[in-house]
């Protein structure tokens, strides 16, 4: 019988749910955080086109503070993963650490920017 | 000897000097000359007239000076606190005429303006004398002068008019060539035909005995009360002579008296033979210009209009069965003359001011998008003193290549106009400019140059409302981070 393209998105769906359900309880918390970072740059996007780039600054500074955080939680997710096989040596005391202080840097020179 | 006189009051030390010792000689030889001696020098107020006494002994003139001193030297002339002159020249080419027009001569000399009769080719008449004109206004009743005596030609007329003097010529059939060069230089064209004049078979005056209808009855008025007085002209206006067309490019000349539009202008004597040059409306009968420096002058086609058999002659106009008693030639002309001599419809404006609003002093800078007061005073003339114009139609502009704002300004009853505005959102030098052009009025070009800065670094608003979201953007990923890091760290 012939499969439809809907049943097969549908099994695809359903096979990521399973698995995703299988992740540890810390990395679905790191991908909450970068989903919360995404969707402020979204809407940050779609005010932008509704009102104009008047204050510019302050806009890039906006978006660049939320794609600048997401990246820097994915980093860590990448590094504390324990399924991941580049990272095994490192302590994820570090990553954390990085994290923090890129942050921190971060935020610095978003305040700066955001006039 | 009052001139240096004078000129010592009005503090012209170096003119006063070089007259006094122009002089001197003829005071140590005890004698000084005398010039025209229609004036006495108690009757005479006007401080620049260089009128004086024959003297034939040599002590006299140390007195004389003496007395000078305490001749109170109210200076009656052309000045801008007066601008009403008194002595006007009246040039004619017949003496009969000074008894033939008293009554207009009268209306002028009633009013206080001091009239020199004197005839056209008289060799020592001149309008200036050591630079200094001799009179404040000029009235040509002399149609058929071929040249001017003394030093009064042409240019010298035309330059005493562009010195801010006014002037009257009249016009009438047979006028010379030079009567109508000065009027076309006045912005008048009269009829190129000498023998022409203008003929009108509807509204000529008086019908019983018929004539070559030369004399017409015109009530074709301007409508100006500024010119012609507020009082209206019942009675039509007689007038014989010739007509004048003005040039349609030029704004500074209009009609106060148009003909009729069944009027013409050709030979009464001969028949016509081509079409009028000039016919209807286009006539002007008497016409006045306002100079760019505010000059007046009344151009009129008909000597015989300012004279008494026309001032108290009965007029009735063809086609209408209305006979009024007295002809409005006084009164039309007494008007006119009011205003060509400035006792009307002079403006003069004063104490321009501009301030920040709630400051008061005049800051030398503005910033764009700051509240500003402009005020203006304006006075008119009375022909006495000055007092308070009112109007509405009053305006001011702040200009940069274009106006960026452009109000009227209101008037509190007293000559104080002012107005408040925004400073526009552009930077440069603007000017407040008035230019106050009415009818019959003087016109008022005032110009007052400002910069307008743009806002300092630290004068623009601190939080930009469109960027709200964005400050909230940035915050909430702080805060986020801060919640995130210690999730993180308790976690199991």
């Amino acid at each position: 019988m012939v499969r439809s393209t809907g049943d097969d998105v549908l099994a695809l769906f359903h096979s990521l749910r399973s698995a995703y359900a299988a992740t540890p309880k810390n990395l679905k918390i790191i991908d909450l955080y970068v989903a919360f970072a995404v969707s402020t740059a979204l809407i940050q996007v779609v005010y932008m086109a509704m009102v104009g780039s008047f204050p510019f600054n302050s806009f890039l500074s906006g978006v660049l503070s939320c794609v600048g955080t997401a990246v820097l939680a994915v980093c860590l997710r990448i590094q504390v993963n324990k399924e991941n096989k580049e990272f095994k040596d490192l302590p994820p005391e570090r990553a954390y650490a990085d994290f923090i202080l890129c942050n921190l840097v971060l935020h610095l020179v978003i305040m700066n920017f955001l006039g | 000897m009052v001139f240096c006189v004078t000129c010592l009051f009005l503090k012209r030390q170096r003119t006063a000097f070089s007259s006094f010792s122009r002089l001197l000689p003829s005071i140590v030889r005890g004698q000084l000359i005398l010039w025209s001696g229609s004036h006495s020098l108690l009757g005479d107020k006007s401080g620049l007239n260089p009128n004086c006494f024959a003297l034939k002994m040599a002590r006299s003139p140390l007195i004389l000076v003496a007395l000078i001193c305490l001749v109170p030297l109210v200076c009656h002339s052309f000045s801008p606190e007066s601008p009403t002159g008194r002595r006007i020249l009246v040039l004619v080419d017949d003496l009969a005429i000074k008894s033939s027009h008293s009554l207009y001569f009268k209306s002028l000399s009633s009013r206080g303006y001091e009239l020199d009769f004197k005839l056209a080719d008289d060799p020592k008449i001149a309008l200036q004398r050591y630079g200094q004109y001799l009179y404040d206004g000029l009235v040509l009743f002399c149609p058929t002068v071929e040249r001017f005596g003394g030093s009064i030609d042409q240019a010298s007329i035309l330059d005493f008019v562009d010195t801010g003097h006014d002037l009257i010529i009249a016009a009438d059939v047979q006028s010379s060539d030079l009567i109508r060069e000065i009027a076309t230089e006045c912005g008048a064209d009269f009829d190129e035909d000498p023998v022409a004049m203008v003929i009108d078979h509807v509204n000529y005056a008086n019908p019983e005995n018929e004539g070559d209808h030369t004399m017409i009855a015109s009530d074709n008025f301007i409508k100006s009360d500024i010119i012609l007085g507020s009082a209206k002209i019942e009675a039509p206006v007689l007038f014989q002579g010739i007509g004048h067309s003005l040039n349609p490019a030029n704004s500074l000349v209009f009609k106060v008296l148009s003909a009729s539009p069944a009027a013409y202008s050709a030979n009464p004597k001969a028949k016509l033979s081509n079409p009028p040059a000039l016919s209807g409306s286009d006539i002007s009968l008497v016409s006045v210009m306002q100079a760019r420096n505010n000059a007046r002058i009344l151009i009129c086609g008909s000597l015989s209009m300012f004279s008494n058999r026309l001032f108290r002659s009965e007029v009735q106009k063809a086609r209408s069965s209305t006979r009024l008693e007295k002809s409005g030639n006084e009164q039309f002309l007494t008007e006119i003359s009011k205003w060509v001599f400035h006792e009307r419809g002079h403006l003069k404006a004063v104490n321009v001011r501009h301030h920040k609003s709630g400051d008061e002093d005049e800051p030398a800078v503005y910033r764009i998008k700051d509240d500003l007061e402009y005020s203006v005073e304006i006075y008119e003339w009375s022909g006495i003193s000055w007092e308070p114009y009112v109007a509405d139609d009053v305006q001011v502009q702040f200009f940069m290549m274009s106006p960026y704002v452009l109000k009227t300004l209101s008037s509190n009853g007293k000559g104080v106009y002012s107005t408040t505005f925004k400073v526009p959102d552009v930077y440069g030098v603007f000017q407040f400019k008035v230019e106050y052009e009415k009818l019959g009025y003087t016109t008022l070009s005032l110009s007052k140059q400002i910069p307008v800065r743009p806002f300092r670094h630290n004068e623009y608003e601190r939080f930009i409302t469109a960027a709200y979201p964005y400050y909230g953007a940035a915050f909430s990923m702080m805060a986020g981070f801060f919640l995130f890091s210690f999730t993180h760290l308790y976690n199991k």
